[in-house]
């Protein structure tokens, strides 16, 4: 069996200029550099598995972002429901950090990592990917309402945890409103 | 104050090193893509009922039959052969040869499952078979249901009995085990560098789900084993790779990469108790492809590529036989399966300068002897049951609209029948029990799918 060579360069094109923008998002969702490739990895071989449909119905990146946030997802269910994020998997994420932050990154990073894990992909899904709720729900595979409830829970966390570190207001949207 | 948005891309900014290697990314695609045929296999077509003609197909005598080009096999290594598609060793049926099956003659479906729309949603699927004939059922994981859950469905009635939940996330499963009184299934750790072997065991008595893992044992590369007569469950482990040649294989006509006459993998066999996860056995095994029949141990030298020796081991006495199954120089090993006294090899030769597939269906005894060939462009197939007892060898015809659709070849009476027309794009199925096979159909525009259980008749 072979597989079609314009077909992998197609697939190979598509990942070079995606798997920054993928690592980002999973290195937001995990706090991990190694991690997020780990994530981007499977995501990437997910999306090689489905390319000729995808490349007939269109839609790669979503596949492909939907692919990564399901194997960070995947990864965190299978931890043992006692097993927390160690904190030195995370860059400066600990409480110390927290209470010492002197960067706006470090303490978005730990503030973060203390949401839970589909609250967190929520916030990183419609905040820095820039979807919308159906798009956000279709990526997490759940409802939209599951969706604007975990923001909201998620949101209000973050602010409080990162303007307690930063002692700066956290603004989300341009407007300080939560895109619909 | 600070914009969320503008922190965020601030965050990442500035990455270190990236050491991911996409032609990595792409070999880890094809294998699951080509285990997920492997494994999964069962797409087919809506069945038509028609035609009278005797159900069994005499093979073409065409052993010895040089073939257009007269040749008798492939030769080359790799790239396209300038002829049309060499005759394999034995005799030989092609896709044509096979006679319509006629519903309630041939066979009778026990029970169908439609999916609306795959395309929007992950669905709900058969994914085996019982020995006491009940439907393992599966649901999701899809957007309102996060986890897949399971039921034991009655396919006389269709009434589904739902199982307590696995605690398994959305990891994939594959049923090894599917008793009257136990289920087994085994996924894999996961990807955060985890690849255990995983066995999630269901007693029908108690009804309570159980996990079982392995600490001794390598990691695997996906949910993968196959169970032995002695109730062992033998799990192969990738012990070397062929190389994909300098500057890629060669592109036949149809543009598709043709590694024919691949170099092959090997794994190293290891064996663990269902039971006992302290019972963990280094069998000290090269194999390639592995089966069982409820006697022996089949097993290739190499898989994915050129398979070489053929391997067959009772499991009582120990007496082995080896034999070369006279593949051809070009022909790809793609998976071994077998029944009773037969083994069947699913075979990937080549592709002609007239851009035509080599594809085969080769059943041997297990002593070596040919008993026939499917040859055909775009097919492939097995028998697909946990415990060997399989007699259907079903074939999944994928590349040719007139031909396209799920055949059969019953190995207990030698008939080759066609089931259905046209197909499903949908990889789904499991095993079964002897003279039943699963096969699906296209629904809704190709968006969904019906998933078909039927059974042979006698």
């Amino acid at each position: 069996m072979g597989r079609d060579a314009a077909s992998d360069a197609a697939f190979t094109e598509f990942a070079v200029a995606s798997r920054a923008r993928l690592r980002g998002t999973a290195y937001l969702l995990c706090g991990d550099w190694s991690r997020a490739s780990d994530y981007v990895q499977e995501g990437l071989i997910r999306v090689y598995v489905a390319w000729p449909r995808l490349v007939r119905r269109g839609g790669e990146l979503g596949y492909a972002r939907k692919a990564v946030v399901s194997a960070f997802l995947d990864a965190s269910r299978k931890r043992s429901s006692t097993e927390r994020p160690e904190p030195e998997q995370w860059d400066r994420s600990s409480d110390e950090d927290v209470a010492n932050a002197v960067t706006d990154r470090a303490a978005l990073m730990a503030a973060l990592a203390r949401l839970p894990e589909r609250q967190r992909a929520c916030v990183v899904l419609r905040y820095f990917e820039e979807l919308d709720v159906r798009e956000t729900a279709a990526a997490m595979r759940c409802s939209e309402g599951t969706v604007k409830s975990q923001t909201s829970r998620a949101l209000a966390s973050l602010k409080s945890m990162f303007e307690e570190a930063s002692r700066r207001e956290l603004l989300v949207g341009r407007e300080g409103i939560v895109p619909s | 104050m600070t914009e969320l948005q503008d922190l965020m891309r601030e965050t990442v900014a500035e990455q270190p090193y990236d050491d991911l290697d996409l032609h990595d990314v792409m070999v880890a695609g094809r294998r699951r893509a080509r285990t997920q045929r492997l494994g999964r296999a069962g797409v087919a077509s809506a069945v038509v009922a028609v035609g009278l003609v005797a159900a069994v197909a005499a093979p073409r005598a065409s052993s010895g039959d040089a073939g257009p080009a007269g040749a008798p096999d492939g030769t080359g290594t790799g790239g396209t052969s300038t002829t049309a598609p060499p005759s394999p060793a034995g005799p030989t049926l092609h896709l044509s040869d096979a006679v319509q099956a006629v519903e309630g003659r041939d066979f009778r479906v026990l029970a169908t499952h439609t999916n609306q729309n795959l395309d929007g949603d992950n669905g709900q699927y058969f994914d085996g078979v019982t020995d006491d004939g009940m439907i393992l059922f599966r649901d999701g994981p899809r957007f309102d249901q996060l986890y897949p859950r399971f039921a034991l469905m009655n396919p006389a009635t269709g009434a589904k009995t739902w199982l307590p939940r696995l605690n398994i996330g959305q990891a994939d499963t594959m049923p090894v085990e599917l008793g009257a009184h136990r289920l087994v299934l085994v996924s894999q750790g996961g990807v955060n560098r985890s690849g255990a072997l995983i066995g999630h065991v269901f007693d029908r008595d108690t009804w309570q789900w159980s996990t079982v893992t392995w600490p001794s044992l390598p990691e695997v590369a996906g949910p993968t084993g196959v169970l032995g007569p002695d109730g062992r469950l033998y799990v192969p482990v990738l012990a070397t790779q062929g190389k994909v040649p300098e500057g890629d294989w060669p592109l036949g006509r149809n543009k598709e990469a043709d590694d024919s006459g691949a170099a092959g993998d090997t794994y190293d066999l290891w064996s663990v108790s269902l039971d006992d996860p302290s019972d963990v056995r280094d069998e000290n095994m090269s194999v390639g492809s592995i089966a069982f029949t409820s006697t022996s141990m089949v097993w290739s030298d190499r898989t994915n590529g050129s398979g070489g020796l053929i391997h067959v081991r009772n499991m009582t006495t120990g007496d082995e036989t080896t034999f070369d199954p006279q593949a051809g120089a070009r022909c790809n090993l793609l998976s071994v399966s077998a029944a009773a006294d037969r083994v069947v090899l699913d075979e990937f030769c080549g592709e002609s300068s007239a851009g035509v597939r080599d594809d085969r269906i080769q059943i041997l005894t297990t002593n070596g002897d040919q008993i026939v060939t499917i040859q055909d462009s775009g097919i492939g197939g097995g028998t697909f049951s946990v415990d060997g007892s399989d007699d259907v060898v079903t074939i999944f015809a994928t590349d040719r609209s007139p031909a396209l659709g799920t055949y059969a070849y019953d190995l207990s009476t030698d008939r080759f029948l066609r089931i259905s027309h046209g197909m499903s794009m949908f990889s789904m199925g499991g095993p079964t029990p002897a003279g039943e096979l699963m096969w699906s159909t296209a629904v809704n525009d190709n968006h969904g799918a019906t998933q078909w259980l039927g059974e042979l008749t006698p």
